[in-house]
Formats: C-alpha cells, sequence, structure tokens
C-alpha cells in the first residue's frame, strides 16, 4: 500500500470511581490488578506480556483474538506522579500493519472519598486502519472494566 | 505542596521546502544532517546527541541555553515509513523538570519537484512549564533551521 494517511483526534474519558486515588493508581501500577482488568479485559489468549511501570518502563503484549490474527500493544511509560497522574506513549499492531500511535494521560482527581479519573487520548490513527470512534469506545470498556476491578478489590479488603 | 496539572494541545505547521522527500527524509534520519539544523544553534551549548533512527529507537539531545538552562529532548520512535513518515514520542526536561510529553507526527508528501511537510505536535503540557505558543514558536524556528540547511546541499 502507498496511500499513507494520518488522522489527529483527541479524545477524553471522565469516570467517578468510589475509591481513593491511591486504590485507583494501585490498579494501574500492581501487576496482579493490572493482570485482571487491563490484560485479560477481552478474554483474549494471550502470547506474551511484559509490563515495567517506571518511567522510560515498557509494557507490551500480544494477543491473538482468534489464533491467527495478532495484535501487538507496545506502551512507554513517560511520566508517573504516583496517586495522581500517568503519561505513556503507545502503539498498536495489527499483524505487520502498525494502525496508531498515540499518547494517553491518565489523571487522578479526588472527590470526596471517591477519585474522578480523566484518560485523555491523543492519537495518530494511521493508513485509515483504525477508527477513532471504535478506539474510543474500546477505552471506554476498558473504564468499565477498572470499576468492576475496584469493586472486586473492595469487597476482598 | 506541589499543584499538578496537564494542559493538552495540538498543533499543525505546513511548510514546503525545495528538495525531494528522499533529502528532506535524510535531513531527519541521518546524525551527521540533523545534529546540523536540529542539535546546534547559536549561543547554545549542544551536550550530548545520540539518534538510533529506527522503530523503538532513541533520541537524545541535551544542549544549554545561553541562559545556562539545561533542554533535554528524549524521544522514541514510533513510526517510520521511510520518505514519508516519521513518529516519535519525547519528553522535554528543563534543568531537572519535566515539562512536557508529547507525541509528533512528520508526513512528506512530493509537492512538485520540492516536499510538503506537515508537522503535527499533540502535547501535554505538564505542571504550567510551558505552553503550546511557545512550543509552536520554538517548531516555527527549527523548520526554518531545516530550510537554511536544505538550501546549503546536502553533507558528503
Amino acid at each position: 500500500m502507498t496511500d499513507r494517511s494520518v488522522t489527529h483526534a483527541t479524545f477524553v474519558i471522565e469516570r467517578v470511581y468510589d475509591a481513593s486515588p491511591a486504590r485507583v493508581f494501585k490498579a494501574f501500577s500492581d501487576p496482579a490488578a493490572r493482570n485482571r482488568w487491563f490484560v485479560k479485559a477481552d478474554n483474549w489468549p494471550i502470547a506474551e506480556y511484559t509490563f515495567d511501570f517506571r518511567v522510560g518502563g515498557r509494557e507490551t503484549g500480544r494477543f491473538s483474538p482468534d489464533g491467527t490474527m495478532m495484535v501487538y500493544n507496545e506502551t512507554i511509560y513517560q511520566d508517573i506522579v504516583p496517586d495522581n497522574r500517568m503519561i505513556f506513549a503507545y502503539s498498536m499492531m495489527i499483524g505487520d500493519k502498525r494502525i496508531s500511535s498515540s499518547l494517553a494521560t491518565v489523571e487522578l482527581k479526588p472527590e470526596g472519598t471517591k477519585t474522578r479519573l480523566f484518560y485523555t487520548e491523543q492519537g495518530a490513527f494511521l493508513d485509515g486502519l483504525d477508527k477513532v470512534a471504535d478506539r474510543e469506545k474500546g477505552c471506554r470498556d476498558l473504564y468499565e472494566q477498572l470499576a468492576l476491578e475496584l469493586e472486586r478489590s473492595a469487597a476482598i479488603a | 505542596m506541589t499543584q499538578h496539572s496537564v494542559t493538552h494541545a495540538t498543533f499543525t505547521i505546513v511548510r514546503h521546502y525545495d528538495a525531494s522527500p528522499d533529502r528532506v527524509f535524510a535531513a531527519w534520519a541521518q546524525k551527521d544532517r540533523k545534529a546540523r539544523w536540529y542539535a546546534s544553534h547559536a549561543g547554545w551549548r549542544s551536550q550530548d546527541f545520540t539518534l538510533d533512527f529506527r522503530i523503538g529507537g532513541r533520541e537524545y539531545l541535551s544542549i544549554a541555553a545561553p541562559d545556562g538552562v539545561v533542554h533535554t529532548f528524549d524521544g522514541q520512535y514510533q513510526d517510520i515509513v521511510p520518505n514519508e513518515r516519521i513518529i516519535y514520542s519525547y519528553d522535554m526536561h528543563l534543568d531537572r523538570t519535566r515539562i512536557s510529553v508529547s507525541l509528533t507526527t512528520v508526513e512528506l508528501k512530493a509537492d512538485g519537484t520540492g516536499t510538503k511537510l506537515i508537522f503535527t505536535e499533540q502535547d501535554a503540557f505538564l505542571d504550567g512549564h510551558d505552553t503550546a505558543s511557545q512550543r509552536e514558536t520554538g517548531t516555527r524556528s527549527l523548520l526554518d533551521s531545516l530550510a537554511a540547511f536544505l538550501a546549503t546541499g546536502d553533507p558528503d
């Protein structure tokens, strides 16, 4: 394919969680928690997963929804302020085609005993291989998974 | 107590260069070329410049302004399509303070005998340390330096 294109877009997801910023942050930083709501969110078989949560650290995943198509996610953590914010850059590939590169900001703001989370994704969607609306929906689903994770961990605590 | 804040912004700059897409691409891709227009400015003291131009590779530039403040660019290539597209993420530090995290897309399109360059930057400015208008002004001046470099012809 020679017809290259880039669609730049920004979307914001806002969600209130019945948990402190520290508990919400832990759901991102703790490998076991992250595995439950993020890595296994879609119940896709995982071929490979690595997670190094620190500035400059990487998170990589290789998944296959159907056993043939491979989906890759490569993340680098750019900024981490504990209990407050995380900024990471990530690219997605399907097979050998890169479909997007994005900058993502997660901000956690205390609201009484709760936390208001703002997820801002600034994306470059490549060669018509992904749609902004699809990405936003995928992210909204993930942040619902996070709500379930926080309910589960509250029930255990 | 430190007040944390993030300001998101996007800006786009479009330029035409009287040089082919492969020459413009080479000015970004080859360290000796990029050093001449990107890593050296009159009155600034370049301290360190490394460029590993491949997907997943890192670029690092540390340069001291005339006032002594050290500006550090630490970037990572996200996508490279030779002669067509470069995408990188980077953060900027002033001395030890991280002031921004950004995603930059450089698109090159043949435009007559020259090249149309579309520079799009998506920024997260941190804790009030920088603004989109300052970043855009700095970027325009860099893209002027690229024009001057391309006008002088290629180094061997």
